[in-house]
């Protein structure tokens, strides 16, 4: 690793020896210690809060900073930009407070400004661009000429920014003349940084895509300096983004992705995405309509069996055997297959799930059955795994006993299958092959699998901002009803961060989070042997009611598209539930079915 | 955030191919787990573990109700989802009990701005249930009302006890407090000119409700011209009748109505006060609307407007007082035991619907109507919009005694009456005698009670 980063500062060549060696030092501090960590950098920033109080703290530093920035004579505003952002090469949204210390602490040391490098050029040659206008409504972002991609900023960013890069005559603000000498220092478009932002990042993955590693080792530096200017939603996934990129061009091992979603560290994943589902509506409205889709799929059955691809802490479950216990004619015999990976520490946590459900479904007198199921991956599953050992042999059993009703449901599982060829297909013919009365599947409405590295960041960028976004607007009205509400949020931007890290940084097999868009997952669903099953007006309903009482804010949204459902924010649809079931002409006997889906 | 408190059970085998089949468990077994293991449904064996579903619908409304007061959104939604599956509004009576419940708790949940909501959605509640409040024409809420003791019984034993108070009285003055328009007062125009000594004269005052939302039903003409219906109607039995409305309102303890009736008293010295409340009473605010017991109590610390109102009959000497109510408890200041006491009582009007109307027809969603907008009250509102404040008839007696009445009870002839109206209606309908009191009953349950007092 310090290799590469050497040959990446080397490579630039017109960088102050005394500035390279500071950019060695730092990287070995920041990178190292980060990669060494693996599980403890996780949990760091699994402690990552940054607190009110702290704020304050951070938000008086960056006024400091900014002074002794403005102090700095024009000629050298350029070295210190760089300087700042040689200093920061892994930025992490979370240790601002540090970061900004060991900036203070840096610019009081050595006052000699440093020699203007080479990246300042490039990033220029970047920024004449004509910056589009913005054609912001209030408080809202544009990129570029997409209009649906919108980011808006955190009421903290109307506040203020200045930056130092500009003659120091041209003016100055009442912090400045506060202190004994007026400092030169400029207000900026908080809104025009916003979009240089953009661009700096747009800029950085297109010089990643064409593997210039130099350009874009300075873009992501420039893009730390300019995310100082932002706050909330953008600075945040500015940042994940930053980090991300930093690892793809800083990547130690090709292939070898940065532990943003490593099976090592499932427990970590567990917690994030339990704070996930408590501080936003999306997988409840996961949860919500594929249960809906479930349980009129089941109207009547008596024998029902529900395979869980992502089992986790089965949170989608007491809802449905509730609804099911009271429903009209007595509840069925329930049966669940709950599959998850393999626990790291041998937790059991698969089986301790099962247990709880189990003790839920005796309080509501539901005859219930629990399996768990540990697989690696979902293609390793088998049909007969999943089908009743009671009944899997009912053809010469003669039992009259009603065969049971099978549905399957995924949340968010069948995309990570797209990164190992023939996956998907495998687990498919699974799913076909044991005659699913419904297969209720939600995913991300996104397209980061296809295309080039730049088109994926693009998207990959549109999409989490919007999330972003609405987490901001949850978490507000959420700290308005009972506070608690940053520490879920906070969690949550970690859950997403991962994804983003892998979506960016990871390729190859690594890269798992290959979300795609419901009309891919339609052509996918159709090629494999299933028919589109309506969810219906009833979900609909429900689903926004429920968001509406307690989402916070007005911002999400439940559309109804073809049969299927989405959640978005704003005009921005960002998960979508479908229903499916086997296709009429690929009925019939499993086995074959398997068999055809092998071919 | 799960907490595990046991130590993990040992690894479980790793297939060869990479799957192991775990476990398999069925739900005989105990379990050690006690915590609530999901930001979901609470497993608890006491709350849910009862037997019939009417029980489970009102846990699940009572954990609901604790989730939305405790702002749990994660919970709230959960047993929102699972109750809007269990509770169709067109379902069984108990399915359209809870329905109306749920709707009343999302009304709010969405009012009381403890979880975030769009304005709209409850904009839209309110106008589905606007839209739902049926005005009735004379002639239609006559016919409506007679579908079901659940009014006629009140106004017969009311009936029985006025005639015999006024017997060879010959003018009285009738004072009638009542949510259904003075329906009754037909039925009892009719008794009293029909006595053997010859009809009195009449003078009939009655409030017009000056609330923006008075209680159902409600009447598509105004008080004047259903006077002057009334007046005719006596005149065409021989009685000579006098009507006046005051606009007054259960609010202000029918503030504006007491000073009429204390000037009335002066002016016309001779004539007997009847005063006759028909449900209407239980609209007066009493101690626990909060505001107002602290405002009032600087003085006495139990004075309430209803407590009041009782005391300022009490001036104005009647010779009789019909207290007629539903017999329940809506007035608890916590929520949930407010929905335990209300779905305990309201379950009756939803039982008692299928004897009497059709299914699918319209005087049933009106009927329904009715009784939402009850529920509705109940659960969503709070303060001085929460008008709903039924009391039970043993706390009625306790007010009536405070306000210096004494219990004048019916005669066999009254409750006779009742039970042979009782007989035109379905079979589940009874009658007991409670003290000096009556007592409406549907399959054993006290519905309505009647008493009748005067001045001690």
């Amino acid at each position: 690793m310090k290799r590469e980063h050497q040959d990446a500062v080397d490579g630039g060549g017109s960088w102050h020896p005394e500035a390279a060696a500071m950019e060695d030092e730092k990287g070995k501090g920041t990178m190292g210690a980060e990669e060494d960590g693996g599980d403890d950098e996780l949990l760091a920033a699994l402690g990552y809060k940054v607190r009110s109080s702290e704020m304050a703290d951070v938000a008086q530093k960056l006024e400091q900073l900014e002074k002794a920035m403005g102090s700095s004579t024009a000629a050298n505003d350029d070295a210190l930009v760089s300087h700042l952002a040689s200093d920061t090469v892994h930025y992490n949204p979370s240790d601002i407070a540090t970061w900004v210390d060991n900036i203070l602490w840096e610019l009081n040391a050595s006052p000699t400004p440093l020699a203007p490098p080479a990246p300042r050029r490039l990033a220029d040659n970047y920024d004449p661009k004509p910056l589009p206008a913005p054609h912001a409504a209030a408080g809202r972002i544009v990129y570029g000429s997409d209009a649906q991609s919108v980011v808006a900023p955190s009421p903290r960013d109307r506040k203020r920014m200045k930056v130092c890069s500009s003659p120091p005559s041209s003016s100055s603000t009442t912090d400045a003349a506060k202190s004994d000498k007026a400092l030169p220092v400029v207000v900026v478009d908080t809104q025009e940084a916003g979009i240089r932002l953009v661009h700096a990042l747009m800029a950085c993955a297109e010089a990643v895509q064409q593997e210039s590693l130099k350009a874009a080792d300075a873009l992501v530096k420039q893009i730390t300096v300019l995310n100082t200017s932002q706050g909330g939603a953008m600075r945040k996934v500015a940042g994940y983004f930053a980090e991300a990129l930093t690892r793809r061009i800083y990547r130690p091992q090709p292939h070898r992705g940065v532990g943003c979603s490593s099976r090592d560290s499932a427990a970590l994943d567990n917690i994030l995405h339990q704070h996930f589902y408590e501080s936003s509506p999306y997988l409840k409205f996961a949860h919500f309509t594929a249960n809906q889709a479930i349980l009129e799929a089941f109207a009547g059955c008596r024998r029902v069996h529900v395979v869980d691809f992502g089992m986790r802490q089965g949170l989608q479950w007491p809802a449905l055997l509730q609804a099911l216990a009271l429903r009209p004619g007595g509840p069925p015999a329930f049966r669940l297959t709950g599959i998850g990976p393999p626990q790291p520490d041998h937790s059991g946590a698969l089986q301790e799930v099962g247990w709880k459900l189990a003790q839920l479904a005796g309080t509501i007198r539901i005859d219930f059955r629990y399996r768990g199921l540990v697989a690696a991956s979902l293609a390793d599953l088998e049909p007969h795994m999943l089908l009743d050992p009671n009944t899997g042999d009912c053809s010469d059993g003669g039992e009259d006993e009603e065969p049971e009703a099978v549905a399957v449901n995924s949340v968010f599982e069948l995309h990570g299958l797209l990164a190992r060829p023939g996956a998907l297909e495998k687990v498919l013919g699974t799913v076909r092959a044991v005659q699913p009365r419904i297969v209720t599947v939600v995913e991300q409405e996104a397209n980061h699998n296809g295309g080039t590295f730049v088109e994926r960041f693009t998207e990959a960028l549109h999409y989490y901002s919007t999330m972003f976004d609405s987490l901001e607007g949850g978490a507000l009205a959420a700290d308005a009803a009972c506070g608690g509400g940053r520490r879920d949020q906070a969690l949550s931007e970690v859950y997403l961060g991962r994804q983003i890290c892998n979506v960016v940084s990871c390729e190859g097999v690594e890269r798992t989070e290959r979300h795609e868009a419901l009309a891919q997952w339609r052509a996918r669903m159709g090629r494999a042997g299933f028919d589109p099953v309506a969810i219906g007006s009833n979900a609909f309903k429900q689903a926004s009611m429920l968001l509406a009482l307690f989402a916070g804010g007005d911002g999400y949204r439940v559309e109804e598209k073809e049969g299927c459902l989405t959640l978005g924010w704003h005009t921005r649809p960002l998960i979508a539930t479908s229903a499916w079931r086997v296709a009429a002409s690929a009925g019939g006997d499993p086995i074959a079915a398997a068999a055809a889906a092998a071919l | 955030m799960t907490q595990f408190t046991r130590s993990a059970p040992p690894p479980p085998p790793l297939h060869p191919n990479g799957v192991g089949l775990c476990l398999a468990m069925d739900a005989s077994k105990p379990s050690l787990y006690r915590s609530r293991p999901w930001p979901g449904l609470p497993v608890s064996s006491e709350s849910l573990g009862s037997l019939n579903s009417v029980n489970c619908m009102e846990q699940l409304l009572v954990q609901c109700a604790n989730a939305i007061e405790s702002n749990d959104a994660t919970l709230a939604q959960q047993i929102l989802w699972v109750l809007n599956n269990i509770a169709p509004p067109d379902g069984d009576s108990n399915q359209r009990l809870t329905s109306a419940f749920l709707r009343a708790l999302i009304a709010r949940a969405s009012k009381t701005g403890s979880c975030k909501m769009l304005t709209a959605v409850a904009a839209r509640a309110d106008a589905d249930l606007a839209l739902h409040v049926h005005r009735f024409s004379v002639i239609d809420l006559a016919s409506f009302i007679d579908l079901t003791p659940w009014h006629r019984f009140g106004y017969t034993a009311a009936n029985a006890a006025i005639a015999e108070a006024v017997e060879g009285v010959p003018a009285i003055h009738i004072v009638d407090l009542t949510t259904t328009h003075c329906m009754q007062m037909p039925t009892l125009i009719d008794l009293l000119a029909n006595r053997p000594e010859g009809p009195p004269l009449i003078r009939l005052t009655v409030p017009s409700l000056t609330t923006t939302a008075p209680p159902p039903p409600m009447l598509d003409m105004s008080y004047d011209e259903l006077g002057s219906r009334l007046v005719n109607f006596a005149r065409s039995r021989n009685v000579a009748m006098e009507f006046m409305v005051i606009p007054s309102d259960p609010s202000d303890a029918f503030d504006s109505l007491i000073e009429q009736l204390r000037v009335q008293r002066l002016v016309s010295e001779d004539e007997v006060v009847i005063v006759n409340c028909q449900m209407l009473l239980h609209y007066i605010p009493e101690e626990t609307v909060g505001a107002i017991a602290t405002t009032m109590s600087v003085n006495s610390p139990t004075l309430s407007l209803r407590k009041m109102f009782l005391e300022a009959l009490r001036g104005l000497e009647p010779t009789l007082v019909t207290v007629v109510d539903e017999d329940a408890d809506f007035t608890e200041s916590d929520l949930v035991g407010r929905l335990r006491s209300a779905f305990n009582y309201l379950w009756i009007p939803y039982d008692t619907v299928d004897t009497f109307l059709p299914r699918g027809s319209e005087r049933r969603r009106w009927y329904e109507a009715g009784v939402r907008w009850k529920i509705e009250n109940v659960i969503a509102q709070e303060g001085l919009q929460r008008v709903e404040r039924v009391e039970p008839k043993g706390r009625w007696a306790q007010r009536m005694r405070a306000a210096g009445f004494r219990s004048a009870g019916f005669t066999e002839e009254a409750a006779a009456e009742v039970k042979s109206m009782l007989d035109e209606h379905a079979a589940g309908w009874g009658l007991k005698k409670e003290e000096e009191e009556l007592v409406l009953t549907w399959k054993g349950h006290n519905v309505v009670f009647a008493a009748a007092w005067v001045p001690c």
